[in-house]
């Protein structure tokens, strides 16, 4: 009887054990953003990964839905969109919301300049086209679907504006505004047109 | 691997080639002629490190990161008195030390695993750090100095497989085949050419016979200096109660049919060469070792926001349980990846930082599975590493639990890039190794269970794989050496990037102890100036 005893008690052990061994099991959210975002969502160039302190909350929303529905971040060529895509697959509504709360939760602060070689001056020119939208401040139009310029950090806006031009991004048909943009940012023409509307965009702030 | 250094430096004349090929035979006068050219180091010893006891008003230590070196560092300055202060960001210690179980949690964003292996001693992956060479005797010196245990990691084994569709029409081929009969053929072209009379000229008589006898040797060739077979490639049949028979010769013209002979026959030799060891039950024993000792010192989950350093010391800014707070030190080790740091706000002089940001971090993929049964060794492998031309690249069978009923092995391994399974969904991965790996073994999809696939540039806290250095594969510029000193002082005097990441040979354990152990060295040296 005794013997009976114990071995169901083994028994019970090894389930108990089982089950605590899950309940072990190291839990986990969708808060990955800083990891590649840096600091309080600053960006990091180590990563090429922006700045989203201080993006809208509206603008985050339908690009990570973007990326969520393979609108963005397709295209073989756009690495860093490639790279984000995964990130954003799996994210369920309540994770989106929740890490837009998150990002507003993060003081703005404007990023440093650090390309070189464009001219402002003839960027102010190309900057005009931009201007309807984005605002001649570049802080953004939320009615436009236009999103604050002014701040992010201008490698990213040099990579963005490049994979527009070349059809990396904004090429799917369900992406209305990038569309827009693919048209808009032909004006730019080449790298240098974008070098100098981005070192422009530099001397904005909002 | 690089090339020996005499290669590199100069034309190697004649002579030398001879004497090189000597020392691959290992006859004393070789060995001496290579020794005056500088080519067997200096009897082997590890770095000991004297550090001074810590000064009372000066011994807060904050530890950027709980991988090897930042680990390295709380275990030596520990043991003088320092008081040290580990900021892990990930639940776990050991970075890419990590070898993977029943339960863990794989935390590649976007691909988030629990490993399902059976819970069972031998049931492992090594994830990251697998092969420990029996030169990198700091590490070495670590597990004897922490008692743990070590067996050898087999890398090459003759009965594994090299499969390339292009090959014995895409059917695998034993090592063994592919290596005694390349042999063969490279030796008789060689002896060709010596009977010639185009190398010996050089050579007294007894050099060139000796050279000769050490090519037929090399490949097997019979006394007319041809290869016809050998029985070194193993028996067609018998061999034991009856007569061996010796296999058929595969022909050069197919064996160059296949690229991969150049990456294979290198695949064993410098850093992968024998003797290579692991850790008993997975390589983060060796973390364990060191955690033993320092494991309290670590706080998990805390996300390192800011670092400033001051004249008077370091305030270090970090983030734990939704909380902010601060950690003010005397010094500080960093062993937070280079393309990670560049994120967080910091003071670091400009040329420091673009030192931080001319690094690329590296991208590497692995998979692994649990085998039902270790059907590998009914086709007589135990350990080593199959090759295939495919992306999946490698099996590499377990180097422990022979004979046991199941196993761990690796179903790939890009070490190179990564992106086409990273670019993957977790079942389009699994799919792309279970076709790859059924080319080798033709039941492998039902032979195993329970993939795990890790893409290290995804790994969260980490976001790659060993640091990239050199743009060039020719060898490192000037200006990417001066980076590298750059990044190896210390700011200010108190702030230490380590780990394999600052050094001219990431992706070893090895790397990451001589990293930490520079830095220590360096410190202390300044404090006593």
């Amino acid at each position: 009887m005794l013997k009976t005893f114990l071995v169901f008690s083994l028994c019970m052990v090894c389930i108990g054990g089982t089950s605590a061994a899950e309940s072990e099991r190291e839990p986990f959210d969708d808060r990955y953003c800083t990891t590649c975002h840096g600091t309080d969502g600053r960006g990091n160039e180590g990563v090429q990964a922006p700045r989203l302190a201080g993006m809208e909350p509206w603008y985050l929303r339908r690009q990570l839905e973007n990326f969520r529905a393979d609108i963005r971040g397709v295209h073989a060529e756009d690495r860093e969109g490639t790279a984000m895509r995964p990130m954003a697959t799996k994210l369920t509504d309540e994770s989106i919301d929740d890490i837009i709360d998150w990002i507003s939760s993060w003081d703005y602060i404007p990023a440093e300049a650090t390309i070189k070689g464009g001219d402002p001056l003839r960027g102010r020119g190309l900057y005009g086209g931009c201007a309807v939208c984005h605002g001649a401040n570049a802080t953004g139009n939320q009615s436009l679907g236009a999103p604050a310029l002014a701040g992010q950090n201008d490698w990213y806006l040099v990579t963005q504006l490049k994979n527009f031009l070349a059809g990396y991004r904004g090429a799917h048909p369900d992406d209305t505004y990038g569309a827009q943009m693919r048209t808009m940012v032909s004006t730019l023409r080449n790298e240098a047109g974008i070098l100098n509307v981005v070192s422009y965009i530099n001397l904005l702030s909002r | 691997m690089p090339p020996l250094e005499v290669g590199v430096s100069k034309q190697v004349t004649r002579r030398e080639f001879l004497n090189l090929l000597g020392a691959a035979g290992g006859t004393a006068a070789a060995l001496k002629a290579g020794s005056a050219l500088g080519l067997l180091p200096h009897t082997a010893q590890a770095a000991t490190l004297d550090l001074r006891a810590a000064n009372p008003a000066k011994r807060k230590v904050a530890i950027l990161g709980a991988g090897l070196s930042g680990l390295t560092v709380a275990y030596e300055l520990s043991k003088v008195g320092y008081e040290c202060t580990i900021l892990e960001s990930s639940h776990r210690p050991g970075g890419r030390v990590f070898t993977v179980r029943h339960g863990d949690l794989i935390d590649e964003i976007g691909n988030r695993q629990y490993c399902e292996f059976d819970d069972e001693p031998h049931m492992y992956f090594n994830a990251g750090a697998a092969r420990i060479p029996s030169t990198h005797r700091n590490l070495l010196a670590y597990c004897k100095e922490l008692e743990i245990d070590l067996e050898v990691f087999i890398n090459e084994n003759k009965t594994s497989f090299m499969q390339d569709p292009a090959l014995n029409g895409g059917k695998p081929i034993r090592n063994i085949d592919y290596t005694t009969h390349t042999r063969g053929f490279l030796a008789e072209l060689l002896a060709k050419s010596l009977s010639a009379g185009e190398m010996d000229q050089p050579f007294t008589d007894s050099e060139a016979e000796t050279l000769m006898s050490l090519i037929r040797s090399f490949g097997d060739l019979n006394e007319d200096n041809l290869y016809k077979g050998s029985l070194r490639a193993g028996y067609a049949s018998g061999g034991f109660l009856e007569h061996g028979v010796q296999k058929d010769i595969i022909a050069m013209s197919e064996l160059l049919k296949t690229q991969m002979g150049s990456r294979f026959l290198n695949a064993s030799e410098g850093d992968t060469g024998p003797m290579l060891f692991q850790a008993v039950g997975g390589m983060d024993k060796i973390i364990e070792g060191f955690t033993n000792h320092v494991g309290h010192q670590i706080h998990y989950r805390s996300m390192v926001n800011a670092v400033e350093v001051k004249d008077d010391g370091i305030d270090i800014a970090y983030d734990q349980d939704g909380t902010h707070h601060l950690l003010q030190a005397d010094f500080c080790f960093n062993c937070i990846p280079s393309h990670i740091m560049t994120g967080i706000t910091n003071n670091f002089p400009t040329q420091y930082v673009d030192a931080l940001k001319y690094i690329r971090r590296g991208t590497a993929y692995k998979s692994a599975f649990q085998a039902k049964e270790r059907f590998w060794e009914k086709e007589d492998i135990y350990g080593g590493i199959s090759w295939m031309s495919n992306p999946s690249k490698q099996i590499w069978y377990p180097s422990a639990g022979m004979h046991k009923q199941k196993g761990i092995i690796l179903g790939a391994y890009d070490y190179i890039d990564g992106k086409l399974h990273t670019a993957m969904t977790q079942e389009q991965r699994i799919e792309a190794h279970l076709t790859d790996g059924e080319k080798i073994h033709p039941n492998y999809r039902n032979q195993v269970e329970k993939p795990i696939t890790i893409a290290w540039h995804r790994m969260n806290h980490m976001l790659g794989c060993s640091a990239r250095w050199q743009r060039d594969s020719d060898g490192w510029t000037h200006e990417e050496e001066e980076l590298y000193r750059v990044l190896q002082q210390p700011v200010n005097g108190r702030h230490y990037m380590i780990g394999d990441q600052v050094s001219m040979h990431s992706a070893w354990q090895e790397s990451a102890v001589m990293s930490a152990q520079w830095a220590l060295a360096d410190f202390d040296q300044r404090l006593q100036a």
